[in-house]
């Protein structure tokens, strides 16, 4: 059985510390649901164990099954079998859905699959998440709504199938038909033993998928750690009864830093050579 | 409007004439598209190109459409003047461009919408890689009286490697109001956001390169029927990966 661990987790975005000292562990056909206010690390943590380079590790680690996660490149963690449903999925331009999604699926593959086969899986995952297949011909996530852009993402899931799946907000810009069909997608996986470290700000979609644990991330770090029950709590309650229970002050919203923007000459751009 | 370069163009896909230019392109080429005809101008390089300097004068209720797929392999200025001389006269200019070693390619595709109620879209995508350097620095020009045009210049460039470079500089001279014109350029490197997504599905960085590289690319052979060029540009981009 495959084990997510994350032990003493130190992670800042542009110098700012933003988890510090997170301690949590996966393991397959657990879900864990992932609580806590704006702004504490949440997201963070799920960009951290899948590599983006905009988060830096300062001190931790993470193993899957004893391999050490952060020793890997983004593309070998997926292999390894993680994988990150994304709040906000990249749009890339001119990239065929399909191409993708036959590239990603073979680096999972040691010999590249036969082109039925492919078609085959496909379709049949299309089908599944009811998006059109005429989709798998767009470009990947360019001109999608929010919804589709989400559904694409468990479509992803569904053809990789990971052993730790994470989902940042994917219910966020769902509608109530889409949530069902996100939710029992979610189900079909946990069915087969994948576990997942989900995010969400809603109860509704924790009672469509049911957690087997909760925690909350506070202060960048795991504050309460439970069963189910939490999320309830939390959702009529909100907060505070961590401060009041446990003696945890709760932060205000974490910063990172912003983007340093530059405004140049209208629409003249260029790149300068060699850093002069 | 006509649509942007990876998208389905709405011009109408019957020409009345279609000329092909494959490596040898003629310099000081002057084309006349006539009151009520359509042309499409096809170019496509894949080695040596020196300087070159188009001119096409588009008539009333006319189209131009002009398509270049450049893979050469050599510094030069390239130079396109679209004249819009008649009410109605469309233009729609497809460009993709690699630069590889140490090239220095400069593109000028311009036009002027001389008459009013002319429409015209230049669009134009490029990749630098090694050293090389790419100027994108087209006028869209609407003069006085050229009323209800609608113009737009489009420069979009991606610095592979460290020592390449790139300059997009889409440049609108409007001297009337009634006017719909819009200009939109980037240059930067490959983005770090686009890499993480597709590396986060097991994709390699280098697949992930390749894959976004393409997307860039190779939208420009849809605008070619011919099958043997369509493949000379499949090796071209596949060669400049």
């Amino acid at each position: 059985m495959s084990t997510l661990s994350i032990k003493n987790l130190y992670v800042s975005v542009k110098g700012t510390p933003i988890l510090r000292g997170v301690n949590l562990e996966i393991k397959e056909g657990e879900t864990l649901a992932l609580l806590g206010p704006n702004g504490h690390g949440k997201s963070t943590l799920l960009a951290a164990i899948m590599g983006n380079p905009s988060y830096t590790v300062t001190g931790g680690s993470i193993t899957l099954d004893g391999t050490d996660v952060l020793s890997l490149s983004v593309d070998k963690r997926s292999k390894e079998g993680l994988f990150l449903a994304m709040q906000y999925p990249s749009e890339i331009p001119g990239l065929n859905s399909a191409d993708f999604l036959k590239s990603a699926m073979n680096a999972h593959r040691e010999k590249p699959m036969k082109l039925f086969e492919f078609y085959n899986s496909l379709q049949n995952a299309y089908a599944e998440m009811q998006i059109p297949f005429e989709m798998s011909k767009r470009n990947l996530n360019e001109g999608f709504s929010g919804g589709e852009k989400k559904r694409n993402e468990m479509l992803q899931m569904l053809l990789l199938e990971p052993k730790i799946a994470m989902l940042d907000e994917i219910d966020s810009g769902l509608d109530v038909d889409a949530m069902q069909i996100v939710a029992e997608a979610i189900r079909k996986q946990q069915a087969k033993g994948t576990g997942f470290l989900v995010i969400s700000h809603y109860a509704r979609l924790y009672d469509m998928i049911h957690p087997t644990r909760s925690a909350v991330l506070i202060n960048g770090k795991i504050a309460v750690t439970g069963g189910p029950d939490i999320i309830e709590r939390i959702d009529k309650n909100g907060y505070e009864w961590i401060h009041d229970e446990y003696g945890i002050d709760i932060e205000k919203e974490i910063d990172a830093p912003m983007n340093t923007v530059s405004i140049g000459a209208c629409a003249t751009k260029s790149k300068i050579v060699n850093g002069k | 409007m006509l649509a942007p370069l990876n998208q389905k163009s709405s011009m109408e896909n019957k020409f009345s004439k279609t000329i092909t230019y494959v490596d040898d392109i003629p310099d000081g080429l002057v084309l006349d598209v006539k009151d009520d005809t359509s042309l499409l101008l096809l170019l496509a390089s894949f080695g040596s190109l020196s300087d070159k300097k188009i001119t096409v004068n588009v008539g009333r209720n006319s189209s131009f459409r002009g398509v270049f797929a450049d893979f050469s392999s050599s510094s030069f200025n390239f130079s396109l003047n679209v004249n819009l001389n008649g009410e109605g006269g469309e233009c729609e200019w497809r460009l993709a461009s690699l630069s590889r070693g140490d090239n220095k390619k400069v593109f000028e595709p311009s036009v002027t919408h001389v008459a009013p109620r002319t429409q015209a879209l230049m669009s134009n995508y490029g990749i630098t890689r090694d050293s090389s350097y790419l100027t994108f620095a087209g006028v869209s020009a609407i003069p006085h009286g050229s009323v209800k045009t609608v113009t737009r210049q489009e420069a979009k460039i991606i610095v592979f490697d460290p020592l390449s470079g790139g300059r997009a500089s889409p440049i609108l001279r409007i001297a009337d109001n009634n006017v719909d014109a819009s200009h939109a350029a980037s240059v930067g490197r490959l983005s770090e956001e686009h890499l993480f997504y597709l590396e986060s599905r097991g994709v390699s960085l280098e697949e992930a390169k390749r894959l976004i590289t393409l997307g860039y690319l190779k939208p420009i052979e849809t605008y070619f029927d011919d099958d043997s060029i369509k493949a000379r540009i499949d090796k071209a981009i596949e060669g400049g990966l």
